[in-house]
């Protein structure tokens, strides 16, 4: 028995790197479980070309076609345009990103990391860097709205002053006032919430307009840089802080394979591997169930935890959000070093309803890494 | 900055009406997540259920003033009301009842949504309540603020000077013109002269 699995990634356009790291995970995962004897899984690939407009657009067609289960969708704006159609035609979005919470639909599966795995713990480690001043930046739509919110609250609660919290348009490289900012009212640290190439050109001019920010532990702070596109930052990113639900340095040697030869650039990345986690989550879950039909395969895949790249996966039936084990790791010559880890899987909190408030020193589900 | 309306719950009290059991869980169990306590129940309500209970989840299919410990549009927590049939003669009940948030029983991933603007909007609707009352309240006073200036006026000077001086009492005392006539009228009139 084959089963056609959609794959809609933006290996094309804006931020191509991000499409091309999880659509390579995607499909290593598939021929992996192949070639173990596992289901046949028929990948059905589109790429909308980080054009917005054209994720509903496939998403119609793959569902027309048969498709009843798709990987795929990097940034919300696109998650949020396809859920409609996921709706009115009985889809399933299996979503393998970071995201910013606040959302629960009955057509997806949340596989990346919520707010309580990105943003609680990148501020409570911030708060215990002794840092008292932080400086907000993001792009001008939900993702950055919501996370600099977040991390506002959180650094407020944590007594960390806010110096200025700034969005520039979504694509836009234009951001020499913000520079002109931080240089004039040096902040402890910059929370980036940009993305694609405003993020890649901020970072690079702002560590050249001031080189000493450069490899202090922190000095930057991301909730979704991952190895896919990290050499593009150059030396300016030494030191930037970034978390999320994996690290290439926890890779297994078969996910680094699949990276070496399905990856244009070589890396496991967070994306790679949540990707690759989502489909062998769906083989788990579909081949369980004898069918693909999205309420039958997402009643499996929440029966018990499931064995994937990431570890053993538990997804709540509720929320529909996957529970995973955060990671901080600091940016050093173009890799990541994990700092931290939790020790297990952390259940997402999604509207952030049950994170106690901070009291300092507070590291609650994290631990030194010697 | 947008203003954020209240969006935790958790530590809160709630109650789910509604005939289905299955209804009741899903509504339940999305609410555990959210950090909220709330328990089902498929009977009307009386006053003892609300203790300890910051907000009303009720079936709009089902739903009746009777099965309400209120007066109707009086709840006095937020009320969300679960859409099943949308028949017109069901939403003018719920309308009637000033249901603060709607939430169709199909699109329950939208619970936050739902308590974030039943929250927001019973708050405004109680601000209006108190600011209605005050403005009665005030209208009712009307006649006493004619009594104190004609009680000031007979201690000499026109209306003009006796409302000054009951408006300056009213500012001294950090009070409404009215509790200030108020006050005049209780007063023996040797203290309203300045007398010990």
């Amino acid at each position: 028995m084959a089963y056609k699995l959609g794959l809609i990634f933006s290996t094309t356009g804006s931020y191509a790197a991000l499409g091309q790291s999880a659509l390579a995970g995607a499909l290593g995962a598939i021929a992996q479980i192949s070639g173990r004897g596992g289901i046949d899984i028929v990948p059905v690939i589109r790429d909308p070309g980080g054009d917005p407009a054209v994720y509903e657009a496939q998403m119609a067609e793959l569902l027309d076609m048969g498709v009843s289960n798709v990987v795929g969708a990097i940034t919300s704006w696109s998650r949020k345009d396809m859920i409609p159609v996921l709706e009115r035609k009985g889809g399933l979005l299996w979503y393998p990103c970071p995201y910013e919470g606040f959302e629960c639909n009955d057509h997806v599966v949340y596989l990346g990391a919520a707010p309580n795995h990105h943003v609680v713990p990148a501020i409570d480690w911030l708060a215990t860097q002794g840092m008292s001043r932080a400086y907000l930046v993001g792009s001008n739509y939900v993702w950055g709205w919501e996370t600099l919110r977040l991390a506002r609250d959180r650094l407020q609660a944590h007594g960390i002053e806010v110096v200025a919290e700034r969005f520039v348009p979504l694509g836009s490289t234009k951001h020499e006032h913000v520079v002109d900012e931080i240089c004039a009212t040096s902040p402890d640290c910059v929370i980036n919430s940009l993305i694609g190439p405003s993020s890649v050109s901020f970072v690079k001019d702002l560590g050249a307009r001031d080189p000493a920010r450069r490899g202090r532990p922190g000095h930057l702070v991301s909730f979704n840089q991952t190895e896919a596109d990290l050499a593009d930052l150059g030396e300016a990113a030494d030191g930037l802080l970034s978390v999320g639900s994996f690290f290439a340095e926890d890779a297994s040697a078969t996910l680094r394979a699949v990276a070496r030869d399905r990856a244009p650039n070589g890396q496991v990345s967070a994306f790679l591997a949540s990707a690759h986690a989502a489909v062998e989550l769906f083989a788990a879950a579909a081949s369980e169930a004898g069918t693909d039909a999205p309420h039958a395969v997402f009643q499996a895949a929440c029966a018990a935890p499931r064995a994937t790249v990431l570890g053993d996966i538990r997804i709540d039936p509720v929320m529909r959000h996957a529970a995973l084990a955060p990671r901080l790791a600091l940016a050093e010559g173009g890799r990541f070093r994990i700092i931290e880890r939790a020790a297990a899987p952390v259940p997402a909190d999604p509207y952030l309803s049950s994170q106690p408030a901070p009291r300092a020193p507070r590291r609650p589900a994290l631990r030194i890494v010697p | 900055m947008t203003d954020i309306p209240q969006h935790n719950f958790a530590g809160q009290g709630a109650l789910v009406l509604h005939r289905s059991e299955e209804a009741i869980r899903g509504v339940v169990e999305r609410c555990a997540r959210l950090g909220i306590r709330a328990r089902g129940l498929r009977r009307d309500l009386t006053v003892d259920d609300l203790e300890g209970v910051d907000m009303v989840i009720v079936d709009i299919d089902t739903g009746h003033d009777g099965a309400l410990p209120w007066t109707p549009g009086a709840a006095p927590v937020p009320l969300v009301g679960l859409v099943g049939s949308e028949s017109p003669g069901r939403l003018g009940w719920a309308l009637g009842q000033n249901v603060d948030a709607f939430l169709p029983l199909s699109a329950l991933g939208n619970l936050f949504s739902a308590l974030v603007i039943a929250h927001a909007t019973f708050a405004r609707r109680s601000d209006l309540m108190r600011e209605r009352a005050e403005t009665s309240l005030q209208r009712a006073g009307r006649l006493d603020v004619i009594r104190a200036v004609n009680a000031l006026m007979a201690e000499g000077g026109d209306e003009a000077l006796a409302l000054k001086r009951l408006r300056t009492m009213a500012m001294v005392g950090q009070v409404s013109l009215e509790d200030a006539a108020r006050r005049v009228l209780a007063q023996p009139e040797t203290r309203r002269s300045g007398a010990p």
